[in-house]
């Protein structure tokens, strides 16, 4: 029975034999090729244990949390699934939406939609397609709109920092989109899909897949004519687009032991609008244009020899290009920046027999931008790296991953980050995880490289990879009054990094009813923040980027699914968040921090403090699902609520503690209805934010309420 | 008329200020020392705008003599009837570069009430190398929002202020618009200063 004392062996046979498709039988004869192990005769989905993973018809299975393969129920770190059954049924077209209605996750929207994740702000989640990372942050915001959800098979969701496995920008946690593999022998789909402001999808999609070869192929289009909330505004509140996404997803199995594959993406947005303002009388208008294109190239070469060795070589090469052009009276500008981004790794996955999976890579990243507002117009950088993971099944009830990762950059040098998690199976229907693990975020482009100065206004910033020859150079041009920081007391600046503490349980209190708690804290140093190092004759002043500030999140997510009857389910989440910065709070408790209220000021005290800008203290879901009994009609209904947050600063101290820094709490309902004609043909319609909730100056990115209805064929 | 003036605290009595800027009156003593808001003092507001859509303003400071507590023509710019001026965000005092006053000026975190003298040291006068009230977001009385343009007065922040003829105050910037609101709009009319300021008569350092 040793098999089902480490079902997760055989789960990761058979990620080894992941894409042979051989019978399962194979993967015993594997073990017991591999180790000896005896097998007592068991076949996949008939094990008499219930705890065993052979009993299960499809254990989810999830890769993201460990870099290999492994059940969602026996991953050592809080992960979340979203299976493509149920994103189809949603009727939600891009990733921004479908994550915007879990629970402990939230929009936010700053330069495109992203995800508030632990309470972190969007540039601290790591997103990944395939497990290869994308590139294109604009203001730290990787724009989740960006990607649509027609293609996928799984969207996974790790909380907390996976910088020991991932690098930067894992800190927060990592977003995996899992695009579909062909698996039949010939299939094809297609659908489109109106709503309301002229916004329209269409889909289409291939597959082969042959013995050896497998064929996947898919285009999206996704466009509007946008919708204006402030039709006293000049412009759209949010402008018409056109967005294309091809992807195409082929592996090659060329022997037994040797398969490869690779990934491709290209997609291309258009949008346009035109801005302008009224200024005493005078309206002053232009059109902004702005295309955007990214591709990805993925290959990957897989060789597992017989036996419990298995590595992977892996190469992600990824582009992202943006323009904004600008027409007015006396002409064009144009706004250029472009990245680039090559990566080599390697993997080698090794099984022993002592319960112990071991994970090493090792890899080099090289990074390119070009910008306008870049110093010297190119720069670029590299990291090498190398990580390794441990996963011991130390006994069938405890489970221990421990895992870190060397990164050397060669603009903020070398970084550490370790991460140890341990599962315990207190019974077979309550587990615990707890883990506790370091993360980082890489300065970006802009804190490194950045040279600019407004035109308008005079100020100018200065990237921190440069600051010291910069106010050099603005000093030998006498652009320098005084200076308000020593230059030589610059120190080279660092990636933010954080240390998180997680610890979450699930339970299966009945088999209807399931239970998720999860606590998190994270403590956050070195937050990269502008800072005036000098007056400059104008009056005005330089600024660079520095490690300024600590911060911490903490709170607690719950999640509570419930099947009161055959055909019906529920889901109830609710997430308490508190987010503070941590100077702020020791400034409070020395009583350097006042307030205004009515033209007086007041010395703030802790409880008048709201804590970071863009936090609601309380936020949740709903999730109604219904399914007829021939399952052939579904209905799903999802809110999600959020409760007040702070948009800025209105009092001068740069905190949030006045009640008119906040935006009221709202909540936003969506419902889709399916309907399936036969095996081919499915309708779908429904309405998002149905309530029509609006809030054109502090929530621009929400539309009113929006019908659309869709149809889908498809030959399987 | 801009200016508006009322007596908020401290001692109620009538406030007769026959005291001058001009150092050449003696300050009479034993005047009680009175927190005075001066409301909506004009900094250089803006006239319209040019071609290029961008602000226009004539340019000039507003003058305050803040011992008369009153307005002073800016023909009197180069005399010591005046102890500090406005213009935008910009604050000049009557001394050094910016006057031939003894003026100067130093910025002080606290709560305006609980500021009870005039420091010995740490005087600034303006001069080539900046104001003595520095200018820029963070760094003087106010922060910007380069978000919605804010101008917003730090709240906790006081101004000392030496005057022209050597005597001392500290002053409270309230607010940079017309109509003084909370939040300012789009629309709120900017550079019109409204302060609180306590100046004390009789020379000494003390603002009890």
């Amino acid at each position: 029975m040793i098999l089902t004392s480490y079902p997760i062996l055989g789960v990761f046979a058979q990620y080894l034999t992941q894409t042979s498709r051989l019978a399962s039988w194979f993967l015993f004869g594997l073990l017991i090729f591999g180790f000896s192990l005896p097998a007592q005769g068991q076949t996949t989905g008939t094990a008499p244990s219930p705890d065993s993973l052979w009993t299960i018809e499809l254990p989810i299975m999830v890769v993201t949390a460990t870099r290999s393969e492994i059940a969602l129920r026996d991953v050592p770190v809080p992960t979340k699934v979203l299976l493509a059954e149920q994103i189809k049924k949603r009727g939600v077209l891009r990733l921004s939406d479908l994550l915007a209605e879990e629970p402990g996750m939230l929009q936010v929207h700053y330069f495109g939609s992203g995800i508030q994740l632990q309470g972190f702000d969007a540039e601290y989640t790591l997103i990944l397609i395939d497990g290869q990372p994308v590139i294109g942050r604009n203001g730290g915001t990787l724009d989740l709109d960006r990607f649509a959800v027609s293609d996928i098979e799984s969207v996974e969701i790790v909380q907390g920092p996976s910088s020991s496995l991932y690098g930067s920008e894992a800190l927060a946690g990592v977003i995996n989109l899992r695009t579909r593999e062909a698996n039949l022998p010939w299939a094809a789909s297609t659908g489109y899909r109106v709503q309301t402001n002229g916004t329209r999808n269409a889909t289409l999609s291939a597959e082969r897949a042959g013995k050896r070869l497998g064929i996947r192929l898919n285009y999206d289009r996704f466009a509007s004519n946008g919708y204006d909330l402030s039709p006293d505004v000049i412009g759209l509140t949010g402008p018409g687009f056109v967005t294309h996404t091809l992807s195409t997803r082929i592996s090659q199995k060329w022997s037994p032991t040797l398969s490869s594959s690779l990934s491709a993406r290209f997609a291309s947005q258009n949008q346009s609008n035109v801005i302008g303002f009224d200024q005493s009388g005078v309206e002053l208008s232009f059109d902004e244009r702005l295309n955007q294109d990214d591709f990805s190239f993925s290959p990957e070469l897989t060789w597992k020899p017989m036996g419990a060795h298995r590595v992977t070589i892996r190469s992600h090469i990824t582009g992202f290009d943006t323009r904004t052009i600008l027409v007015d009276q006396e002409g064009t500008s144009s706004i250029q920046f472009s990245q680039g981004y090559q990566k080599m790794e390697a993997q080698h996955d090794l099984i022993l027999a002592s319960g112990l999976i071991m994970n090493t890579g090792a890899g080099v990243i090289h990074e390119q931008v070009t910008a306008d507002r870049i110093s010297g117009g190119t720069r670029s950088n590299s990291t090498t790296y190398a990580f390794t993971q441990q996963q011991w099944f130390l006994h069938p009830t405890l489970q221990l991953n421990s895992s870190a990762r060397l990164d050397y950059h060669t603009d903020y040098g070398t970084r550490f980050t370790p991460k140890a998690a341990v599962m315990y199976k207190a019974a077979n229907s309550l587990r615990l995880r707890a883990s506790v693990g370091s993360g980082f975020k890489a300065p970006s482009f802009q804190q490194l490289y950045m040279d600019f100065t407004n035109a308008v206004a005079g100020y100018s910033v200065v990237g921190a990879a440069d600051v010291t020859s910069a106010l050099n150079d603005l000093e030998s041009l006498g652009q320098i009054q005084t200076f308000l920081s020593d230059p030589s007391s610059f120190s080279a600046i660092l990636p933010e990094s954080s240390w998180a503490f997680n610890v979450s349980t699930d339970f299966d209190v009945t088999s209807r009813l399931h239970a998720h708690i999860s606590l998190f804290r994270n403590n956050v140093q070195d937050l990269i923040e502008t800072l005036p190092v000098a007056a400059k004759p104008n009056g005005q002043q330089v600024f660079t980027y520095v490690n300024l500030s600590r911060i911490f999140t903490q709170g607690l997510t719950t999640e509570i699914r419930i099947k009161p009857l055959a055909q019906v389910s529920l889901s109830l989440g609710y997430q308490y968040l508190d987010a503070k910065d941590r100077t702020v709070l020791a400034d409070i408790a020395d009583g350097r921090v006042y307030g205004r209220k009515g033209g007086r000021d007041f010395r703030l005290t802790r409880s008048d403090y709201g804590g970071l800008f863009n936090r609601s203290r309380h936020s949740g879901s709903l999730q109604v699902a219904w399914n007829s009994k021939d399952d052939r009609s579904s209905v799903r209904l999802r809110g999600s609520f959020r409760s007040r947050y702070g948009y800025g600063d209105q009092n001068g101290n740069l905190i949030l503690d006045a009640d008119t820094e906040y935006v009221a709490g709202f909540s936003t309902w969506n419902a889709t209805f399916n309907h399936d004609f036969g095996t081919r043909l499915t309708l779908q319609t429904g309405v998002n934010n149905m309530w029509g909730y609006t809030n054109p100056q502090f929530v621009p990115s929400l539309s009113g309420r929006q019908f659309f209805v869709g149809l889908q064929f498809s030959t399987h | 008329m801009f200016k508006k003036t009322f007596t908020y605290l401290l001692i109620v009595g009538l406030s007769i200020s026959l005291s001058a800027c001009d150092s050449s009156t003696s300050a009479i003593d034993n005047e009680p020392v009175i927190a005075e808001r001066v409301l909506e003092i004009p900094a250089d507001p803006y006239t319209g705008v040019d071609g290029d859509g961008r602000p226009l303003s004539a340019g000039v400071f507003t003058y305050y003599c803040l011992t008369e507590n009153k307005i002073v023509p800016s023909s009197e710019a180069n005399t010591t009837n005046w102890d500090i001026a406005f213009k935008g965000t910009s604050i000049i005092v009557n001394g050094g570069t910016s006057g031939p006053g003894q003026g100067a000026a130093q910025v002080a975190d606290g709560l305006f009430a609980e500021v009870s003298s005039a420091p010995e040291s740490g005087w600034l006068q303006d001069s080539a190398e900046g104001f003595a009230v520095p200018a820029g977001s963070g760094q003087g009385w106010y922060n910007y929002d380069p978000a919605t343009h804010a101008i917003t007065p730090i709240p906790g922040r006081v101004l000392l202020i030496r005057t022209a003829d050597g005597r001392f105050a500290k002053m409270s910037m309230v607010n940079y618009y017309k109509g003084l609101p909370e939040v300012p709009s789009f629309d709120s009319e900017s550079r019109f200063i409204t302060f609180d300021f306590v100046f004390q008569p009789d020379g000494s350092r003390s603002f009890n």
